[in-house]
């Protein structure tokens, strides 16, 4: 059997189950004595250890097999005990271990997965868990009643029936039951040696003997007997000396493996795995065609014939029916990457000696797969810095009058067309002023700014290499994070934002655009050359010289209703030169959390489906572009960055 | 006529790799289960020849399942996939009414092998 189509089913689904043992873990340590989580973290690792055993695994398995000894005397055998740190430490470890040896074991390089200590430690609690090696199952009720128990089925003769296991057998004590079960339906069985019990909990060579009363003839109970699986041999010795026959070996299972019979209907499986590959594959088979559509509606709109214009519209409905299908199909619940947090937290946590509570919500939240993958890195970052910079020590909460447990939020929340996370941590917030005094320093400020703006703070932290040891000890390190962070978030077309307050902690929020492969845009003209501008930011257009202006540090800007909004001309930030723009301007009013932004283009062509694909900009590009498109004429336009032009 | 079989396991991985021995030696998996309580419901639903049972499932294990499902049809023929290192548990569903077991890890002829024994 070929193994390896199920590999990657197999690590999929064990990443799962390592997840939910992390996550069972996390909780039984907050509540040792709540019965569940041991229950889950046994079945989690039960699971892992079958697959694992089926792919020929065999290290995982054995490690997933001393975790599930130890999980098993902590469920029952020591109920009521409850498991101390050490132990509940083992299994983390172990859980970390298990999760490496499944790595490299996909990876085809299971040699490589040491697991010996761990288990050497897994076995030597289950030592000190149960001293006493008593089998678990001596209370069973016995397999096979007292003769007494049941009347025969009919009178006959007596005989005794020896039967001989297969030496390979698995479980033999199961085994023998089932074969004694089948002896009962021929006859009354009493005299079973060795004694059930022993037979029951595996204590026996292989070989027992019963005393079968009943009218079946010798033969069909032999012939019966032998069906049974596993089955060596059998003797019956009866009045009549019948049929004790040499051992032919059980017939083979009539249809058995390979016996011909043929396949009619598959499994009908309602979920499938696919891998993401094949999906962006779709994707961008569905951008071309949606670029091809794109033409037809222009061929449309030129001809103004009507048949062409149904048909236009006709694809345009199947596309994006189809899109939408497409992108549903991407998407993936954050919980996916959320999951691994709370170990993170906790490990850091305790690392740092700093007690944290770490809450998630809006785990449900969906995000396109591929913006979900980038992600995690980037949250490590913030969060990494919430519990080592944030977060204050447990002394120091207590003489600010805060509880000693700091606390840390993750948090998703679907808005209008991005989802926004945000990690908000309860401690010792950021301190402007000498934030501000090293941006000063350092050139960064006019003498004359005396506060920074949350934009302009994180803007000074996200400068690369701007956290210097000198700088700002109480946040020593918090800068390389962000600056890291940004430019992930950036280059997925997202943005971050910062609220911070000296003593009441610090909240970044991370916005995301649900997808990433295609979005709706406003097409601007400026120039010569059209730009896209994606939707999700934009708050509206108004028309330039139609709202008073104002300036702003400087700046040029407008008043929106009561609101200053700073003006960008694209044409002087892009350099266009040569033909006079027109009289009548549109400014588009970019927005993002709070930040505002009017952007004047020379005209507006209305909005579109747009295929983003990713563009290497050449050095010295203007950081304003995340990325390109191909217009329905085929002629290419650059997509705007709403977060580089704020 | 090919017999229906209700493949209940909590891991999709098995439940695939046991519906696919089954489908290629030309038994029609009519349902799948994740749990116990779906194992049962659906054997109401669905009265399928044969069950595969996975002893270890969230919410009702498989052993459970089995009393609950010869209960309501006593005749029901049931093959527990266990593991090694679980007799006391196969021991435990033989009694409770399952036909015979499989252990893990699977070899596609044992499986068949089992299955014919129990529809034997």
């Amino acid at each position: 059997m070929d193994l390896s189509q199920y590999a990657e089913l197999f690590l999929a689904e064990s990443r799962e189950h390592l997840s939910a043992c992390n996550q069972l873990l996390l909780e039984w340590e907050r509540h040792p004595a709540a019965p569940e989580p041991v229950g889950g973290i046994f079945r989690a690792v039960h699971t892992v250890k079958g697959m694992a055993a089926t792919m020929g695994y065999a290290r995982v398995a054995d490690l997933a097999h001393r975790m599930e000894n130890l999980l098993d005397h902590l469920r029952r055998g020591a109920a009521g005990r409850r498991a101390g740190d050490d132990v509940l430490q083992l299994l983390f470890r172990a859980t970390d271990a298990l999760e490496k040896a499944i790595q490299l074991s996909a990876a085809g390089r299971e040699r490589e997965a040491d697991v010996a200590g761990i288990i050497a430690e897994l076995d030597r609690a289950v030592q000190r868990f149960a001293p006493d090696t008593t089998p678990r199952h001596a209370a069973a009720a016995p397999a096979v009643p007292a003769p007494t128990a049941e009347p025969p089925p009919a009178a006959g003769p007596g005989r005794r029936v020896r039967v001989t296991l297969r030496p390979e057998a698995p479980l033999k004590g199961p085994r023998a039951l089932i074969v004694l079960k089948r002896a009962q339906g021929l006859g009354v069985v009493s005299q079973v040696q060795p004694s059930p019990a022993a037979i029951e909990a595996d204590e026996f060579e292989g070989t027992f003997s019963f005393w079968l009363v009943g009218p079946t003839p010798a033969d069909r109970v032999l012939a019966s007997l032998k069906a049974s699986g596993d089955v060596e041999a059998v003797e019956v010795e009866d009045e009549a000396a019948a049929a004790v026959r040499p051992e032919l070996g059980a017939p083979a299972g009539a249809g058995g493996a390979g016996s011909g019979a043929t396949p009619l209907e598959s499994g009908k499986a309602r979920h499938i795995r696919v891998d993401l590959r094949r999906l962006d594959t779709l994707m961008d088979q569905i951008g071309e065609l949606v670029t091809v559509r794109g033409r037809l509606n222009d061929l449309a709109a030129e001809r103004r014939d009507p048949a062409i214009d149904d048909l236009a519209l006709q694809i345009s409905r199947l596309s994006s029916d189809l899109q939408a299908e497409i992108i549903q199909a991407r998407m993936t619940p954050v919980w996916q990457v959320f999951d691994r947090f709370p170990r993170l937290v906790r490990d850091l946590a305790r690392e740092l000696g700093k007690p944290v509570a770490f809450r998630v919500e809006g785990k449900e939240i969906e995000l396109d797969r591929a913006i979900l993958d980038e992600l995690g890195d980037p949250l490590v970052h913030m969060l990494r810095n919430a519990v080592d910079h944030g977060i204050e020590p447990a002394a120091e909460r207590r003489r600010a009058g805060k509880k000693p447990e700091g606390e840390i939020v993750l948090a998703a929340l679907r808005e209008r067309a991005s989802v926004a996370i945000s990690i908000a941590d309860d401690g010792r917030g950021i301190d402007r002023a000498r934030i501000l005094a090293k941006a000063k320093a350092d050139g960064l400020f006019d003498a004359h700014v005396d506060t920074l703006s949350d934009d302009q703070l994180l803007r000074v932290l996200a400068r690369p290499g701007f956290t210097t040891a000198a700088a700002v000890t109480s946040i020593s390190g918090r800068g390389v994070g962000i600056d890291v962070a940004m430019t992930r978030i950036r280059a997925l077309g997202g943005t971050i934002d910062i609220r911070t307050e000296v003593g009441k902690g610090t909240t970044f929020v991370l916005r995301l655009p649900v997808t990433l492969a295609i979005v709706r845009a406003l097409i601007a003209a400026v120039g010569r050359e059209r730009y896209a501008l994606p939707l999700t930011y934009v708050a509206e257009t108004v028309e330039f010289g139609m709202v008073p202006m104002t300036t702003v540090e400087g700046r040029e800007a407008m008043v929106l209703r009561d609101r200053v909004v700073p003006l960008v001309h694209l044409r002087q930030l892009l350099g266009v030169n040569g033909d006079q723009p027109p009289a009548r301007r549109p400014v588009i009013v970019l927005e993002m959390g709070e930040r505002r932004v009017g952007v004047i283009v020379d005209g507006m062509l209305g909005q579109q489906e747009i295929v983003v694909k990713s563009f290497d900009a050449p050095r010295g590009t203007l950081p304003v572009f995340s990325g390109a498109t191909i217009m329905g004429d085929g002629v290419p336009a650059l997509i705007l960055d709403a977060g580089g032009l704020l | 006529m090919s017999h229906s079989v209700l493949v209940c396991d909590d891991a999709i991985f098995m439940r695939t790799m046991i519906s696919d021995i089954l489908a290629q030696a030309g038994f029609e998996i009519v349902g799948e289960a994740e749990t116990g309580v779906q194992a049962v419901d659906k054997y109401k639903q669905l009265k399928p020849d044969l069950v595969t049972m996975d002893i270890v499932m969230p919410d009702m294990g498989g052993i459970d399942a089995v009393r609950e499902i010869t209960k309501f049809d006593p005749d029901a023929k049931i093959l527990m996939c266990s593991a090694m290192g679980q007799q006391a548990l196969v021991v435990e569903a033989i009694q409770a009414g399952a036909k015979d077991f499989v252990v893990k890890p699977f070899q596609p002829s044992r499986v068949l092998e089992a299955v014919q024994r129990v529809l034997g």
